[in-house]
């Protein structure tokens, strides 16, 4: 599992004078189900279409499976995309998109798609703009997987699901995964973390259209604790290790840290992280002014 | 991909077959019609020796119906840029639909060409059959009145219609490709066809070949062939100049041509309203060696002028697929 699905070096994109992505350098290993996460407008988007081939970078460069996202067959064909909308044909029925999929495709397992959504008590012959949304979005994924890429991108294609939808979802991408033998790497934007807790072991936190973290998921939550102690200056603490986000009320600081070693002071007492703590640290830590004076009014009370 | 089109475009498709089927009817049941009627004053204009002054405002041939659906005709080629042109990518993109079809292992080159190339030649089979059509129902009419090279029947006919569908339908493409939204595309739509279409028949049509002119003595008389176009007609000075004409002014214009511009021992002749002072206003500028013209396309250029204007609504229409093609290809998605 040493060969990276995905691989960018200082990739950016911008779109007239806004920049969307800026010096992404992420490794995507093979076989791995990473976690796209960041706030709105961090370039999560970006760099899935950049990854997808449907746009062009304006820096940088990525590599997909050893090859530049191209308008190419055959490098369309190892690629499946998810975009957030859930693009389908809403007056084709999911039957009709299976047609379609197999006129468009060298590869096509239009049987899996059938007994997925049979499996799921999906109507086949219903236009799929008169399924729900949790439905919809079923059909789309199915027929994504049928492509049977070995790059899964996908979009924030949980967002418009109800929970109970959202783990069917996730279930059926996860028994994808398993099936595909650790050839499928997938790469999964979300803002629900825990969803992406339960199904992913890599992750890749955007802010602000930099990287700020990307890897292991396990190693990431080692590398990182929070450190709870009194409010004192911190210029100590970071000659060594940095501190990425702090929280501080008038009697104590709550401080979230990437360790680079032990931590010797004692006044701080070391408390694990969650994938959540650590989102929302380095989502916290681009935030403005006025979000962290809200973060600890919270804390106060 | 050719699937995906038909799959896309068939209730329209039948939609637009229905609307042919009717149209043609109504032609043929009125173009049948007037068929017989047509008969019936042939053989009475052969017998008086009148077929050659048959005119179009007194001799009536074809019903109503029949010609307000001729004249209807004339907008098929913007209803169907508006209805299957302008949607064709602006539609894709409002939906995200575009998203699905560049997710498959297609390029998106060779998606725009398949569904660019069944919709131009569906376009093209649209403009075509109306064209027919109307040409078959105006046989009597052409053949009574000679009027084919006359604006508006020359825009109905032949195969001009062919190249307005796929004008309209590609400047649909193209718009919707740059404004990725439909409504824009479609009153892009409307306002370049109608604009294109009055330029090219008001001002432009008639120049596409170097008109025949015949000049004749000031006071004389000459009408252009049968079935030709005229183009201008008017006054020349000593050196073959064309004078300035000014239609505006009924004060001080004589055979339309400002007094003023006229030779001096002339002016005070031409400024009288009498016959016999006009008469000797003629012979005298007819002595200052000024002339009459009249300047026509004669009937014979008819094809050759379908041929040209078909051509330079086809070649918009390809300049508009390239435009097309460059910003899918080079724009995001």
């Amino acid at each position: 599992m040493n060969t990276c699905a995905i691989e960018t070096q200082g990739l950016s994109k911008r779109y007239h004078r806004v920049t969307a992505l800026s010096d992404c350098s992420i490794k995507v290993p093979e076989g791995r189900i990473s976690a796209l996460v960041g706030p709105n407008g961090a370039g999560k988007t970006t760099l899935l279409r950049l990854l997808a081939g449907l746009a062009a970078p304006t820096g940088g460069s990525a590599l997909v499976l050893g090859g530049t996202p191209r308008q190419d067959p055959s490098f369309l064909s190892e690629v499946g995309f998810l975009a957030q909308e859930i693009p389908l044909y809403r007056r084709f029925s999911a039957q009709d998109h299976i047609h379609v999929g197999a006129h468009m495709n060298r590869r096509w397992d239009a049987e899996s798609v059938r007994t997925r959504l049979t499996g799921l008590n999906i109507p086949l012959d219903r236009p799929v703009g008169k399924l729900s949304g949790g439905q919809r979005a079923q059909v789309a994924l199915a027929l994504t997987l049928a492509k049977q890429p070995r790059v899964l991108l996908l979009d924030e294609p949980v967002a418009a699901l109800d929970p109970l939808a959202r783990r069917h979802f996730l279930g059926t991408l996860t028994a994808a995964v398993a099936e595909g033998g650790g050839e499928l790497t997938v790469v999964l934007s979300s803002h629900l973390i825990t969803d992406l807790e339960r199904v992913s072991d890599h992750m890749i936190l955007l802010s602000a259209s930099r990287v700020q973290l990307c890897g292991d998921t396990d190693e990431m939550l080692a590398e990182h604790k929070l450190l709870v102690g009194p409010r004192k200056d911190t210029a100590a603490l970071e000659r060594m290790h940095k501190v990425v986000h702090t929280v501080s009320t008038p009697r104590q600081a709550r401080l979230l840290v990437r360790l680079n070693g032990p931590v010797f002071d004692p006044a701080y007492e070391a408390e694990d992280v969650s994938l959540e703590d650590l989102v929302l640290g380095y989502m916290g830590a681009d935030a403005p002014a006025a979000y962290a004076h809200l973060a600890a009014v919270g804390e106060d009370q | 991909m050719s699937f995906l089109v038909w799959r896309q475009y068939r209730s329209q498709a039948a939609f637009a077959a229905l609307v042919l089927a009717v149209f043609g009817a109504v032609l043929i049941i009125t173009g049948l019609k007037m068929a017989s009627q047509w008969h019936t004053i042939l053989s009475a204009c052969t017998a008086s020796g009148t077929c050659a002054s048959l005119h179009e405002g007194q001799t009536s041939l074809g019903s109503v119906v029949g010609h307000d659906f001729a004249i209807l005709s004339m907008l098929g080629p913007a209803v169907f840029g508006m209805l299957v042109g302008a949607p064709l990518l602006a539609r894709e993109y409002e939906a995200r639909t575009m998203d699905f079809a560049w997710a498959q292992s297609v390029t998106r080159t060779r998606w725009l060409l398949v569904k660019v190339g069944w919709v131009l030649l569906a376009a093209a089979v649209w403009g075509g059959v109306l064209a027919e059509l109307v040409t078959w129902w105006s046989g009597p009419r052409n053949a009574a009145f000679q009027n084919w090279f006359q604006p508006n029947y020359f825009d109905q006919q032949g195969i001009v219609p062919i190249g307005y569908s796929v004008f309209a339908t590609a400047l649909g493409i193209a718009a919707g490709a740059l404004f990725r939204r439909t409504l824009p595309a479609v009153a892009i739509v409307v306002g370049g066809f109608i604009g294109m279409r009055v330029w090219l028949s008001q001002d432009v049509r008639a120049h596409y070949m170097t008109p025949v002119t015949t000049y004749f003595g000031v006071a004389g008389n000459f009408n252009p062939p049968a079935g030709s176009l005229q183009v201008g007609s008017g006054m020349t000075g000593p050196n073959g100049q064309v004078l300035a004409q000014n239609f505006n002014s009924n004060v001080g214009v004589f055979n339309g041509v400002p007094i003023s511009s006229l030779p001096h021992a002339c002016q005070s002749l031409a400024s009288q309203a009498s016959m016999s002072a006009q008469n000797a206003a003629n012979r005298c500028l007819a002595a200052a060696g000024y002339h009459s013209y009249a300047s026509y396309q004669p009937a014979s250029r008819y094809w050759a002028f379908q041929g040209i204007e078909t051509g330079i609504y086809l070649a918009v229409a390809l300049l508009l697929v390239a435009v097309t093609f460059y910003v899918v290809r080079h724009r995001d998605a």
